[in-house]
C-alpha cells in the first residue's frame, strides 16, 4: 500500500478531524486552565467520546486535548498564580510576576509561542524519528532514574531567587511528604497513620493546587482592599506577533526547553512536570541576566513554557513505536488506542499508517492551532487580572475544591489541598516559596524508586555498576556540573571585579 | 465595567464546566440522601434508579477500560444507567473502602481486582478491618493469565532453560512484578517455592515501567499479563515463554502453560463486580444474569478480544469459592 502526503493531508483536513482538532484544542486550553482538572483527566473524559469516531479524528482530538490542557494550564498560572496542571507550576514564577508588573499581556504571548513552537518540534521528533527515539528511552535504567531525579533537584538552587537555605528547607519537606505511603519494595505502609487514602502517598495535585492556589486566595484577600492597583493591570502590552527583540531574546531558550521537553517526555518515568522545572532551571543557567529569574524574566516563562509542550509529542514517542506510555497522560491515550484496535508497535506504521500518520501530521497543525486559539482567547483571559477579588478569590476556592475532588473522586483529596493551602500560604508569609516542595514531592519518590531498584540490580559494587552505564555517567557529569558551576562563576566574577 | 460584566459571565461558565466535569461521573452517589425516605426498594422493583459502579483505579487503566465496555450492555439490560466512578487512591483500597461501606441497596457495586484486594486486607501491617465478608460478590468479568516473557533477543529460548538457570543460580536473575501484593509478586513466589529456582524480584509501579525495564535490558525477565503482552509479542519485542493457566491461553496458542511443564502454578488477575455486604440476595441474582448476558454479548466479545482480554464468568457459590480458595493460597504463600 502506498500512502502519499497528500492522501494523509487530505484526512488531516477533513471535516470530521478539523472539528475533532478544534474540539479538542479549544475545550483542551478550558480544561487545562481550571486548576485541577488535568491533561490526563481531560482525555480520560473524552476517550468514551471517541468510541464511534473516525478513529484518526478520535485518536487526534485525544492528542489536541493533551498538548492543549498542557498549554491551558499556564494561562491561569500566569494570570492568578493558579497552575492549571502540575506541568505550569514553574510557569507561575516569573509569569505571575509579570502580571503583577501589570505585563500579563507580553507573559501570555511569549508562553503562547512558545508552548506552540515546543509542541511544533516535538511534533516533528515524533512524525520523523519516533523508532529511533524510543531505542533511547529504553536505555534509561533505575540508575538513570535515579541521577535525573537527582538533577532535577540541583533545580532548587535556582528557584531560590532568596535565601538558598529556606529553598533548601522547603525542598527537604517536599522529599519528607514523598516518604509518606506504602513501600514499593516491601508493601509496608509508611507515615500513614492507618489513612487508606495516604497509602498511595501524598497526592501531587491536591497539594499544588491548596500549595499555589489556594494559599495565592489567602494573599489576595489581604489585599482586597488595596483594589485600586488592579485596574493599572490594564493589558496595554497586548499583541498578536511577537516583537523582534523578543524573538530574539528567547530563540534559545525555547529551542533547548524543547529539546528537554522531548527528551524528558520519551521517558516513561519522567513528564511534564519535571521537564517544566528543568527547562526553567537551564534557562536561568543560560541567561545573561539570571539575577531577573523570579522577578518576571520572559525567559522564566519561555523556559518552562516551552519544555513542557515539548513533552507532550515526546511522551507519545514510546507509545506509538512500543506501547510504553511516556507520561500519565500518554498511558490514558493508550487506551484511547486500544480500544480503536489500535495496538502500539509496527503495525501502527504498516497496517494502520494512513491512521498513525494522519494523527501525527494533524498533531502538528493542532499545535498551530493552539498559537493561533490562545492569541484569541488571551486578549480576553487577561481581563482576569482586572476582576475584583471578591469575585475572583471565592470563585478559585470553588474550583479548587471542585478540581481536587474531582482527581479521584475522594473528600481526602479536598482536604489535602486545604491543608496545604494554609502550609503554602505559612510559607509564603514567612518567605519560603512552595515550589521547592512540590519539586521534592515530584522527585523524592522517583529518585527512590530509582535507587532501591538500582540497589537490588546492582549485582555488586553499586558505585561500579552505575559507572559502566554511559548514560549514567553522563547524568554524574552533570550533576556536579550543575552543582560546581555556580561557585566557579561566581569566583569568576569576584576574580573579575578584583582585576 | 462591560468587559468585566462579560468576564464574570465567563467565569461562571466555567464554575459550571468545572462542576459538570468534576461532578459528572457522581450524581447516583448523592441520590441516596434523597431516596431513602421513600423507603426501600423491593426486590423487584430493582434497579428503579441509575446505579453506580465504582473503579478502584485511575480512568483510563484496564480495570476501568473493561468496565467502560461492560457498562452499556448492562445498561441495555437494568433498564438504568450504570455510571462509572472512579475513585482511586491506596493501591485501589479508597474505592474498596467505600464499597464495602455503601449502602447495601443494589445501587453502589464496584469491581474487586483479585489477588490484590485480598493481599490488601490479609496484610497484618495494613491493620484493615474489610475483609471478604464486607462484601457480596456478585460475578466475575475478567480473567487474565500471569505471563513469563523474555526480551526477543535473550538467550533462554523456553520455560525450562528459565528456571533450570534460576536454579543454578539463585538470585541471579531478576524479574519483574506490577508491585508488592500483585499476582506477578505471588505466582513468583509460589514457583520458587515449587521449584526451587530464586530471582531477584524488582516490584515497579505497574506494567508500562515493568515493559520498559526489560526491552531496555535492565531486568531479564517479565512477568505481566496476557492482554498486557499480546501486543508486544505480536510486535516480536518480547518472547513468551509460558502462561500460567490450566489450557493454553487463545490469544497465545503456541506458548506452553506452566503446567504442562510440571509446574503446577495457575496465577491470574481477575476482575469482578461486588456489592457491599447485607444486600439483598434477589438483587444480587438480578446483577449477575445481567452481567452474564453482558459479558455473552458478541459485542463485547469482540471487543475484549481485541484487547486480548479473556472472559470468564462466574457467579454465586462458583466465585465465591474461587475467592475462598484464592484467599487460602495466598495465607499459605505469605504466611499469613
Amino acid at each position: 500500500m502506498e500512502l502519499t502526503l497528500l492522501q494523509v493531508i487530505k484526512h488531516v483536513f477533513s471535516f470530521q478531524c478539523l472539528i475533532a482538532m478544534a474540539i479538542g484544542v479549544v475545550g483542551g486550553i478550558v480544561v487545562g486552565a481550571l486548576p485541577g482538572l488535568t491533561a490526563t483527566m481531560g482525555v480520560a473524559l473524552l476517550v468514551p467520546v471517541t468510541f464511534g469516531m473516525d478513529p484518526a479524528a478520535g485518536i487526534l482530538m485525544l492528542m489536541a486535548i493533551y498538548t492543549s490542557a498542557i498549554y491551558g494550564g499556564s494561562m491561569s498560572a500566569i494570570l492568578l498564580h493558579t497552575p492549571g496542571t502540575p506541568a505550569s507550576a514553574a510557569t507561575a514564577i516569573d509569569g505571575y510576576a509579570l502580571t503583577q508588573q501589570g505585563q500579563a499581556g507580553t507573559a501570555i504571548r511569549v508562553s503562547t509561542y512558545s508552548s506552540m513552537v515546543g509542541g511544533l518540534i516535538s511534533s516533528f521528533f515524533l512524525l520523523l524519528l519516533a523508532p529511533p527515539l524510543s531505542m533511547i528511552s529504553l536505555k534509561f535504567g533505575p540508575p538513570e532514574y535515579f541521577l535525573l531525579a537527582l538533577f532535577g533537584l540541583s533545580v532548587i538552587s535556582s528557584l531560590t531567587s532568596g535565601s538558598l537555605v529556606k529553598g533548601l528547607i522547603s525542598a527537604v519537606f517536599g522529599l519528607l511528604l514523598g516518604t509518606i505511603g506504602v513501600d514499593v519494595n516491601t508493601g509496608f505502609p509508611r507515615f500513614t497513620f492507618g489513612i487508606t487514602s495516604l497509602e498511595s502517598g501524598v497526592s501531587l495535585v491536591p497539594a499544588m493546587i491548596g500549595l499555589f492556589s489556594l494559599s495565592q486566595v489567602f494573599i489576595m484577600s489581604e489585599t482586597a482592599r488595596e483594589e485600586k492597583h488592579r485596574e493599572a493591570n490594564a493589558i496595554r502590552d497586548w499583541r498578536f506577533f511577537p516583537s523582534l527583540s523578543e524573538i530574539k531574546a528567547l530563540k534559545n531558550t525555547v529551542l533547548r526547553s524543547s529539546i528537554i521537553g522531548v527528551i524528558i517526555g520519551m521517558l516513561p518515568g519522567a513528564g511534564g512536570d519535571i521537564a517544566s522545572w528543568v527547562g526553567y532551571n537551564e534557562a536561568k543557567r543560560f541567561s545573561k541576566h539570571p539575577e531577573k529569574f523570579g522577578h518576571g524574566a520572559i525567559e522564566g516563562v519561555a523556559g518552562p513554557e516551552a519544555a513542557n509542550n515539548a513533552v507532550t509529542g515526546g511522551a507519545l514517542i514510546p507509545l506509538f513505536t512500543l506501547g510504553i506510555p511516556g507520561s500519565a497522560t500518554a498511558a490514558v491515550l493508550l487506551g484511547g488506542l486500544m480500544i480503536h484496535g489500535l495496538i502500539p508497535g509496527r503495525e501502527l506504521f504498516t497496517k494502520y499508517a494512513e491512521i498513525t500518520y494522519t494523527a501525527m501530521v494533524g498533531f502538528i497543525f493542532a499545535n498551530i492551532f493552539i498559537g493561533i486559539a490562545g492569541m484569541l482567547l488571551a486578549r480576553y483571559v487577561t481581563y482576569v487580572t482586572r476582576v475584583p477579588a471578591r469575585v475572583l478569590a471565592p470563585s478559585i476556592v470553588a474550583l479548587c475544591v471542585i478540581g481536587s475532588f474531582a482527581i479521584g473522586n475522594n473528600m481526602f483529596d479536598v482536604w489535602t489541598m486545604v491543608f496545604f493551602g494554609g502550609v503554602g500560604y505559612l510559607m509564603r508569609k514567612y518567605g519560603f516559596h512552595p515550589a521547592p516542595v512540590v519539586l521534592g514531592l515530584i522527585l523524592g519518590p522517583m529518585a527512590e524508586l530509582g535507587f532501591r531498584q538500582s540497589l537490588l540490580l546492582a549485582k555488586g559494587s553499586i558505585v561500579s555498576y552505575y559507572l559502566s552505564r554511559p548514560i549514567s555517567v553522563v547524568l554524574l557529569v552533570l550533576i556536579v556540573a550543575s552543582l560546581i558551576s555556580p561557585v566557579i562563576l561566581e569566583r569568576r566574577m569576584q576574580a573579575k571585579a578584583n582585576a | 465595567m462591560l468587559r468585566s460584566r462579560l468576564f464574570l459571565a465567563v467565569l461562571v461558565g466555567m464554575l459550571i464546566i468545572a462542576v459538570v466535569a468534576g461532578c459528572g461521573s457522581q450524581p447516583a452517589a448523592k441520590e441516596p440522601a434523597g431516596q431513602e425516605k421513600k423507603g426501600q426498594t423491593t426486590a423487584e422493583e430493582y434497579p428503579n434508579r441509575p446505579i453506580q459502579l465504582i473503579v478502584s483505579y485511575a480512568a483510563g487503566g484496564g480495570t476501568d477500560v473493561g468496565a467502560r465496555l461492560l457498562t452499556p450492555y448492562l445498561e441495555k439490560k437494568l433498564g438504568q444507567p450504570v455510571t462509572v466512578v472512579n475513585i482511586t487512591g491506596g493501591g485501589g483500597w479508597v474505592g474498596w473502602t467505600q464499597l464495602a461501606h455503601a449502602k447495601p441497596d443494589g445501587y453502589t457495586i464496584g469491581y474487586i481486582n483479585i489477588p490484590n484486594m485480598i493481599i490488601g486486607y490479609l496484610d497484618p501491617a495494613m491493620k484493615r478491618k474489610e475483609n471478604l465478608e464486607s462484601f457480596a460478590p456478585i460475578a466475575n468479568h475478567v480473567l487474565d493469565y500471569t505471563v513469563f516473557a523474555v526480551r526477543k533477543d535473550s538467550r533462554f529460548k523456553n520455560i525450562d532453560e528459565l528456571i533450570d538457570y534460576a536454579k543454578e543460580h539463585p538470585g541471579e536473575l531478576s524479574a519483574t512484578s506490577t508491585g508488592v501484593g500483585s499476582d506477578e509478586h505471588i505466582s513468583l513466589l509460589e514457583i520458587e517455592r515449587k521449584t526451587g529456582a530464586k530471582f531477584q524480584m524488582v516490584q515497579t509501579k505497574g506494567f508500562a515501567e515493568c515493559l520498559t525495564q526489560v526491552l531496555g535490558g535492565h531486568v531479564d525477565v517479565l512477568l505481566g499479563n496476557v492482554g498486557e503482552v499480546v501486543g508486544p509479542a505480536r510486535n516480536g519485542d518480547i518472547r513468551v515463554l509460558a502462561v500460567m493457566s490450566e489450557e493454553r491461553s487463545e490469544y497465545l496458542p503456541d506458548v506452553p502453560t506452566l503446567k504442562e511443564k510440571g509446574i503446577d502454578v495457575i496465577s491470574f488477575a481477575a476482575r469482578g463486580i461486588a456489592a457491599p455486604a447485607g444486600v439483598p440476595q434477589e438483587i444480587i441474582d438480578k446483577l449477575a444474569e445481567a452481567i452474564q448476558e453482558a459479558i455473552e454479548n458478541p459485542e463485547h466479545k469482540k471487543k475484549m478480544e481485541e484487547l486480548g482480554l479473556a472472559l470468564k464468568y462466574m457467579h454465586g457459590e462458583e466465585y465465591q469459592n474461587f475467592l475462598k480458595a484464592q484467599e487460602q493460597r495466598i495465607r499459605d504463600l505469605m504466611g499469613w
